[in-house]
């Protein structure tokens, strides 16, 4: 997964919440371009990096019964500080609620115990088998493949 | 993976309406291993995509002066997975500007069905961030170039958009710069 | 028709919702913006455009956000606002209540004092409420 914008998750607690890092290399290709004269950590970066821990905690706590977990909303999404290289943004997020398809969650990004971003998402969760059929097969094996990605982040996740 | 989450604008009427566009290509980094079997493209980066279509809308308007970052997505809304072949278009409205933010709305579109919709505030970063500009002029005037802005901008009188003098005047002391390098002498 | 303080209450209470994703509830004129609702300097920028919208009105940014006082050297003494400046600040925000800063006019306690009350009864002096 190369869009992955966590370094692993400290903890997972299912159903509850989720705690993972993330340190920004100075060496990270997209700093060359935002910006060129001040490079920060994009915001819709530190976006994923909430959107990511919060879909594995959505995983993990429904044993990966979807295999789809995508952004449906993102709420008040507010950036107090800028995440510069070297700096490590500790990302959290807490289920709020939950039905059958949406779990919404409360999320926010840490720099040294300090407030960068924060806000509510709200995830979608489906199996491709129920919307296109023809696609059934691909979700054995995306679980598959998310699960040894979940290995790699919490090494200690039941598997 | 640099950072470029729109391909070229193909509307933009200064200060009003921007509309510029994304195509999704399955060799693109962000697919790899994403969701494997089923590649979506990822939220964050058409909210990305839109930040750039309303941020350069808004920038052109005050002539690049300000250093505009995204400050707030107030709501942000994914009606249906974008996924790679899609072509998304991007609409960018200027809902407000003041001296040190503006707010835009901005809506994706694949074909005619609307995919994602959002609120987007912006900021502009005042002396408690030194430094001066956060691009190098010259660079920031090839990057607007390949964006085709100022092939399609024009301004509410249908003007075709020009650079600010500003720029104007550092792409021509570049320029005038690039006369002087000799050119590789092969013996 | 001229609009009633219960629809300036309204309309400020569906603002702040939007920009801060508090519940309604919580959203009482007693509420500090800062302490209670947790409005931050990003938010006061959003909720300004927001009432800006909601009204039709124009919001200076001094009329809400006195830092040109809080930060002159004529109004302010180690760390506490003057006779002067709490003068000026009266002068500028006159739908406050400055009694309680005023028994300790701490600069870094300003951020605290506004209330959803006192947004309130500034956008009413805007639109002539009744």
């Amino acid at each position: 997964m190369r869009f992955c914008l966590l370094d692993r998750i400290v903890e997972l607690e299912p159903g509850v919440r989720v705690k993972a890092v993330k340190r920004l290399r100075p060496d990270e290709d997209y700093l060359k371009d935002h910006f060129p004269r001040f490079p920060v950590m994009p915001g819709v970066l530190m976006l994923e990096a909430m959107y990511q821990a919060s879909a594995w905690l959505v995983r993990q706590t429904e044993g990966f019964a979807h295999s789809m977990v995508i952004l449906k909303e993102a709420r008040n999404i507010k950036y107090a500080d800028f995440v510069t290289p070297g700096k490590v943004l500790e990302v959290t997020a807490e289920i709020l609620k939950q039905d059958e398809a949406l779990t919404t969650l409360k999320t926010q990004g840490t720099i040294d115990g300090n407030m960068a971003v924060s806000g509510r998402l709200i995830l979608e969760r489906f199996n491709l088998a129920d919307r296109h059929p023809s696609r059934a097969n691909t979700d054995p094996y995306l679980r598959n493949e998310l699960r040894e990605v979940l290995h790699r982040l919490l090494p200690d996740a039941a598997a | 993976m640099r950072w470029f989450w729109i391909d070229r604008f193909v509307e933009f009427e200064r200060g009003r309406r921007a509309v510029a566009i994304k195509t999704l290509a399955l060799s693109e980094e962000q697919f790899d291993g994403y969701s494997p079997g089923y590649p979506v493209m990822p939220g964050s980066l058409i909210i990305e995509g839109m930040a750039q279509t309303a941020g350069i809308l808004v920038g052109e308007l005050l002539a690049f002066a300000p250093r505009v970052v995204l400050a707030k997505i107030g709501k942000a809304i994914f009606h249906l997975p974008a996924v790679p072949g899609d072509l998304l278009r991007y609409t960018a409205t200027v809902a407000d500007v003041k001296s040190d933010s503006a707010l835009a709305n901005v809506t994706s579109h694949a074909g005619d069905q609307l995919q994602a919709e959002v609120e987007l505030m912006f900021a502009f970063l005042d002396n408690r961030f030194p430094g001066g500009p956060l691009f190098e002029p010259v660079d920031f005037v090839a990057m607007l170039r390949a964006f085709h802005l100022y092939d399609v901008g024009r301004t509410s009188d249908g003007q075709p958009l020009v650079l600010p003098p500003y720029y104007a005047d550092a792409e021509r002391a570049a320029q005038a710069a690039y006369e002087k390098i000799p050119s590789p002498v092969v013996r | 028709m001229a609009v009633t303080k219960d629809e300036v209450f309204k309309k400020v209470q569906t603002a702040l919702v939007d920009a801060l994703g508090v519940d309604e509830e919580e959203v009482t004129p007693k509420a500090t913006m800062v302490g209670d609702l947790g409005a931050e300097s990003i938010d006061f920028l959003d909720i300004v455009f927001k009432l800006e919208k909601a009204f039709g009105i124009e919001i200076p940014r001094k009329e809400l956000s006195p830092e040109d006082i809080l930060t002159n050297a004529d109004f302010v003494q180690d760390g506490k606002v003057t006779a002067a400046g709490i003068a000026e600040l009266k002068r500028r925000m006159p739908f406050v209540d400055f009694a309680k800063f005023e028994a300790n006019p701490q600069v870094r306690e300003f951020s605290n004092l506004l209330t959803v009350g006192d947004l309130c009864r500034y956008v009413e002096s805007k639109v002539g409420a009744a």
